[in-house]
């Protein structure tokens, strides 16, 4: 068994039903299991399909087999698909040193939606994130996958960025393996260009 | 789902906990699987289904988890291995045959799988099915990891066939959902024939001496259980503190020692069979510990069992301190976590521990007053949010107060603010046609209010029928509303009867929901809940007729197949000139009250908007709008 | 009484008002008044019903509604209301004869606006869905000979001039309607939130109202009574005959008058206006004289209309005698006296 840097590797992959999370975090399982990690993959949904907050942990080892949930506050790194979820995570999984992935397009949740609830501003809600994080990654995911023609494609965006610190054993080709082994082909184009893009995006910061 | 038959033997590949539950059932040479759909067990038959043509085995999803069950054990009785697969609340509807299965006995390999849903992520209970191995004196099997839970597969089969009486093997939902490398195993050359021998007979008389032949199997399947090693220990020979602990909640256990630093204090006992309860190994730890922790999920299964085993060797093991349930150190209610295990390892051993610095607690548990929760809801496009809009318009206009008696699927949401907390009450698969046909008898003792039972149309076929025969043959006064969306939307969009689809992916045959109604002898209409007009007209006509059960079938196919069949036919958008936003003769009336997450309100400009990303253009918020400034235009005309 | 306005120190003035002094305690009339303004407001099978809050602290509905504003100006009057003149008449086109009630005046009258071109449109009610009494929008004498006909339910009719009014064209309207849609109306042309109910309503034919009724009730003792809905026309003949009298379907019923009174809406007892008031013109039944109606022209509108009928034939009518109209008189007292005493009791009803 390889070693790792940080042992376990906890990623928390959030967002919201729909969003692709569960995708992502399986990608990633696939490309550490093939590095010759030991991974354990927690999902959660069910009724979060209905536009619920969908979490995947994602833990990596590289001694015993870990179990599907990891213990609160100490996560290595959370990804989010919508802004506020990382915000939710943090109260759960955060801690001084987390670094925090998220794409900046907002979902409203439905209280939100029917003005029961508030969602917070922009400059407030990065500002607090920022404030409960090691380093923060405030990303245009949503607009990159636009771009790519296909807003669907964000959570691929947000692999390729994470491809890009210094967290991961492994790098975005292996990431674009693991992609390869659960779309044709045809299909890849898009991803392969929604991975570089994310890469991109954390170079810039 | 993948065909998971086509794996190959010996390389490590990452799997599901149901997936790896499906591939230790072919490796084992089942025959038949048979399920009803429901979360967290609903991927096991998928897989299986999707590996059915070239694993050259017969997979269905039947009508509910008893037919499921005693499908299974027919393929026993014909000398085959069977199994079910289920959700916690599926052992329920199958406790009848299942407690008098284990009674006759079974031929063939027979596995019943539950997926048990701490936490009720995706149940309206989390009852802890593990009773019915305690009620039925049946083996049972409790896998931690994916790779375990193909290993117990195949033991159970093995087991179950040696003792000749069914085995149950308790998934859990995160493990069902869990994916983890797992090595397969090779698949099995070649199958038995099927042939019942009419020597064979399996029933339950005479009942004593055939109770006593189920305690022995049980006694037997200890003994084999023993010596196939699922339960094992881990630790230093003497800990100050024995875990024992089952499922999940070994791995937490494991990793939560770890946190607190006592890895040389804490033993574990893994209990991966628990039932029959190795009396022996347990005791033999008992005798090593003074401290013993109890970790498992939901009910104090193992808690119980121990504290019994010890209670007939007190005098030789003198006193102990037990910490679990009963001490607070295990929720009675609700998932374990490893910071959960930590905790409780912490308080018992004196130990410090924080989860981080408490200032950072302090500032994320404050900021989460920014974090509104994330209600859920009905897709937008769903066809439940028309009906259950026209629901609550007509039972206000009609005005006696008329109850709604709901039941289980998407359409459960009818309870939350999505379905305009429009449901009365629901329980179990069926139990809605239930209770309104017992509501519906209670005219002669002064009951004005109309009656509506909402059933969708897979639960129709689930447990619905005898509520409605009931009703029918008692005159019960009330409206049945199927809401007929063609798939079983809640669980991944299985087929049903009245799809005529199977799970195999053959044509079945379709039983039709009107032509059922019309053998009832049940007076039916068909409408289109997005027609919100037609749809009130007829549901408040058949509120007004009374009298006996009627039935409205309200028939639009789940938005998320329909967008997989070509999408809806509209363009939504605001005329911002027409849309009257906050002022008197709207407030908001879209995104407030109607309240479809493609209906955004822009404070900017007091103004309705469409979210594109989110909107599937299905048309119905266009009727509701009071001002016509929702307006719809077919896609291809603005595309 | 009433505060006529909203103020932000005060109670609201909005639906939840309307709901709690009004609608939950059954005291709704059906007028129509606070619908068709809004989506919060539904009118189905003759009930009013709001299935959700409307989250404002002010609106029209509570603003028009009759019930809620009962007690205001305007009843200051002889118990009549102002008269400028006061006739007896009957239309003399045979078109008419069986489907109108008495006399005929009120749907000459109204088709002669329409012809003339005084009023585009009259809002008027109509059996619709299920038999049930509904506002319906004519143009033309057909349309409003199909409406002719009472059938003594509220209909909610003022919907379909809220709805009217919220259109962008702005030609003039009618309405036909009790003393309770008359006082709405009044409210609404007083607004400065419904400007166009000043500026297009032209014309308003109000009728004298002795009881109205909720129509679902009505038509759950029809149906004990073996007649089917839809009823073309009903009436009831002056005392001591002690029925109603009900044309359905080409037959005739007669229901015994207490059973129909039990069901009057309770809203009804505070209501002082037996005449509407607050009409250009208000027709009713002349008694002792059948096939005849009494007609009050209140302005100089109303009084020019139906001078131009009689000029044109269309009406034979005659100076109202003194003594129907001491009875009339008599009666709108006795209304009134019923209405205070009855507001006594409960301030709303």
């Amino acid at each position: 068994m390889k070693t790792l840097k940080i042992d376990p590797l906890d990623i928390v992959v959030t967002g919201v039903g729909g969003q692709g999370n569960v995708l992502a975090s399986q990608v990633l399982g696939r490309a550490l299991l093939t590095a010759g990690y030991e991974v354990t993959v927690g999902e959660t949904y069910g009724l979060s399909q209905r536009g619920g907050s969908v979490t995947s942990q994602v833990r990596v080892s590289s001694g015993p087999v870990l179990g599907p949930m990891m213990p609160d506050h100490r996560a290595t790194a959370i990804v989010s698909l919508e802004p506020l979820e990382a915000l939710r995570l943090l109260g759960a999984y955060g801690h001084p040193g987390v670094v925090v992935l998220t794409n900046d397009r907002p979902l409203r949740p439905l209280g939100v939606l029917a003005g029961e609830q508030s969602y917070p501003e922009t400059d407030e809600l990065k500002a607090t994130l920022e404030g409960l994080c090691g380093r923060l990654y405030w990303l245009p995911a949503t607009a990159a996958a636009l771009e790519l023609g296909n807003h669907i494609l964000a959570n691929v965006v947000l692999l390729g960025a994470l491809c890009g610190l210094d967290l991961l054993p492994i790098d975005a080709s292996e990431v674009e393996a693991a992609l390869g082994e659960m779309f044709p082909e045809t299909k890849m184009a898009p991803n392969r260009e929604a991975l570089a893009k994310g890469l991109a995006l954390v170079r810039e910061v | 789902m993948a065909d998971v038959s086509k794996l190959t033997p010996g390389q490590k590949v990452l799997l599901q906990g149901n997936e790896a539950i499906a591939r230790g059932a072919l490796e084992a040479g089942v025959s038949l699987a048979a399920a009803y759909p429901g979360n967290p067990s609903s991927e096991i038959l998928q897989t299986l289904a999707d590996s059915a043509h070239s694993a050259g085995i017969y997979v269905e999803w039947s009508t509910n988890e008893k037919v499921a069950l005693e499908s299974a054990a027919a393929a026993s009785y014909a000398g085959l291995r069977g199994m079910a697969s289920m959700k916690q609340n599926g052992v329920n509807v199958a406790q009848d045959f299942i407690c008098n299965l284990t009674i006759s006995g079974i031929k063939g390999g027979l596995v019943l799988v539950t997926c048990d849903d701490p936490s009720g992520v995706s149940s309206t209970n989390e009852q802890d099915a593990r009773f019915i191995a305690r009620v039925a004196c049946l083996p049972l099997l409790e896998p931690a990891t994916p790779a375990e839970c193909l290993s117990m597969m195949k033991l159970a089969f093995e087991l179950s066939e040696e003792i000749g009486n069914l085995v149950v093997l308790r998934g859990l939902a995160r493990l069902s959902h869990t994916r983890a490398g797992v090595t397969p195993g090779p698949l099995p050359e070649a199958k038995p024939r099927p042939h019942w021998d009419p020597n064979e007979r399996w029933f339950t008389i005479p009942v004593v001496p055939k109770h006593q032949v189920m305690l022995d199997k049980l006694a037997q399947a200890g003994k084999i259980l023993t010596a196939a090693g699922v339960n094992y220990y881990d630790g230093p020979v003497r800990p100050e503190l024995l875990v024992i602990a089952s499922g999940s909640s070994r791995l937490y256990a494991d990793e939560a020692r770890r946190l607190v630093g006592a890895n040389e204090r804490v033993g574990i006992l893994h209990m991966g069979a628990t039932w029959p309860l190795d009396q022996e190994l347990i005791l033999e730890h008992l005798a090593r510990a003074e401290k013993i922790l109890f970790a498992e999920e939901v009910d104090p299964h193992l808690e119980s069992g121990v504290k019994s085993i010890y209670a007939q060797q007190v005098r030789e093991l003198g006193l102990k301190d037990f910490y679990g349930q009963e001490t607070g150190h295990k929720p009675p209610i609700g998932e374990l976590s490893p910071s959960r295990v930590a905790g409780a390892l912490a308080d018992i051993l004196g130990l410090p521990w924080q989860e981080t610095d408490p200032s950072y607690l302090e500032k994320a548990k404050a900021a989460q007053a920014l974090v509104a929760p994330r209600q859920v809801g009905f897709c937008p496009g769903c066809p439940h949010r028309a009906s259950y809009w026209s629901m609550k318009q007509v039972l206000a206009a009609d005005g006696r107060e008329g109850i709604v008696s709901g039941d289980i699927g998407c359409y459960t949401m009818g309870v939350l603010p999505t379905g305009y907390q429009r449901v009365n009450a629901v329980h179990c698969m069926g139990s809605g046609p239930g209770i309104a046909s017992g509501l519906g008898k209670l005219r002669g003792q002064g009951l004005e209010q109309p009656v509506i039972s909402v059933v969708g149309d897979s639960t129709f076929f689930h447990a619905a029928l005898p509520a409605l025969v009931n009703a029918r043959w008692n005159n019960s006064d009330y409206v049945l509303v199927v809401l007929d969306n063609s798939a079983t939307a809640m669980t991944g969009f299985q087929p049903h009867p009245g799809t005529g689809a199977t799970a195999m992916g053959q044509a079945g045959t379709v039983v039709d929901v009107e032509q059922v109604c019309a053998g009832l002898g049940l007076p039916y209409a068909v409408v289109d809940p997005y027609d919100l007009e037609a749809t009130q007209e007829a549901l408040y006509d058949a509120l007004q007729i009374g009298g006996g059960l009627r039935v409205l079938i309200f028939r639009r196919t789940c938005a998320l197949v329909q967008g997989k069949q070509g999408g809806h036919p509209w363009r939504m958008s605001v005329d911002p000139e027409l849309c009257r936003g906050e002022d008197c003769g709207c407030n908001r009336f879209c995104t407030r009250v109607f309240r479809c997450p493609g209906l955004v309100f822009d404070a900017a400009t007091g103004k309705a908007t469409v979210d594109e990303v989110v909107c599937v253009g299905c048309g119905v918020c266009a009727q509701i709008c009071p001002a016509g400034a929702i307006q719809a235009r077919p896609k291809e005309a603005t595309a | 009484m009433v505060p006529p306005a909203a103020s932000p120190d005060l109670q609201p003035t909005g639906l939840e008002r309307l709901l709690a002094e009004v609608i939950n305690p059954g005291l709704c009339v059906a007028c129509g008044a606070c619908l068709g303004l809004c989506p919060h407001l539904i009118f189905l099978d003759g009930q009013v019903a709001a299935p959700d809050a409307c989250g404002l602290s002010s609106g029209r509905c509570y603003a028009f509604c009759p019930v809620a504003q009962r007690g205001g100006s305007g009843e200051s009057q002889g118990p009549i209301g102002p008269v400028l003149g006061a006739w007896q008449g009957r239309a003399t086109a045979k078109d008419l004869q069986g489907r109108v009630q008495y006399g005929g005046v009120v749907s000459e009258l109204l088709a002669l606006a329409l012809e003339q071109s005084l009023v585009r449109e009259a809002v008027v009610t109509a059996a619709g869905l299920r038999g049930s009494p509904q506002g319906v929008r004519v143009t033309e004498r057909a349309g409003v000979l199909g409406a002719a006909g009472s059938v003594y339910a509220g209909g909610g009719a003022l919907s379909r001039l809220n709805q009217a009014l919220a259109e962008d064209s702005g030609h003039p309207l009618a309405l036909v309607g009790l003393p309770c849609q008359v006082a709405a109306l009044q409210a609404m042309k007083a607004s400065p939130e419904h400007p166009q109910a000043a500026q297009r309503i032209h014309l308003v034919i109000g009728l004298f109202c002795t009881m109205n009724l909720p129509w679902r009730g009505l038509r759950g003792l029809l149906a004990r009574h073996g007649v089917q809905a839809p009823i073309g026309r009903a009436d009831f003949p002056p005392p001591p005959a002690g029925i109603f009298q009900v044309w359905s379907n080409g037959a005739y019923h007669e229901l015994p008058l207490e059973d129909v009174r039990a069901l009057s809406y309770p809203g009804c007892a505070g209501c002082p206006d037996l005449t509407s008031e607050g009409a250009d013109l208000s027709v009713g039944a002349c008694e002792g004289k059948p096939g005849w109606n009494t007609i009050l022209a209140r302005t100089n509108a109303g009084a020019g209309l139906l001078e131009l009928a009689a000029e044109k034939g269309l009406l034979e009518l005659r100076p109202a005698d003194p003594a129907s109209m001491e009875h009339l008189t008599q009666a709108a007292s006795a209304k009134r006296k019923r209405a205070a005493a009855a507001s006594e009791e409960h301030p709303n009803g």
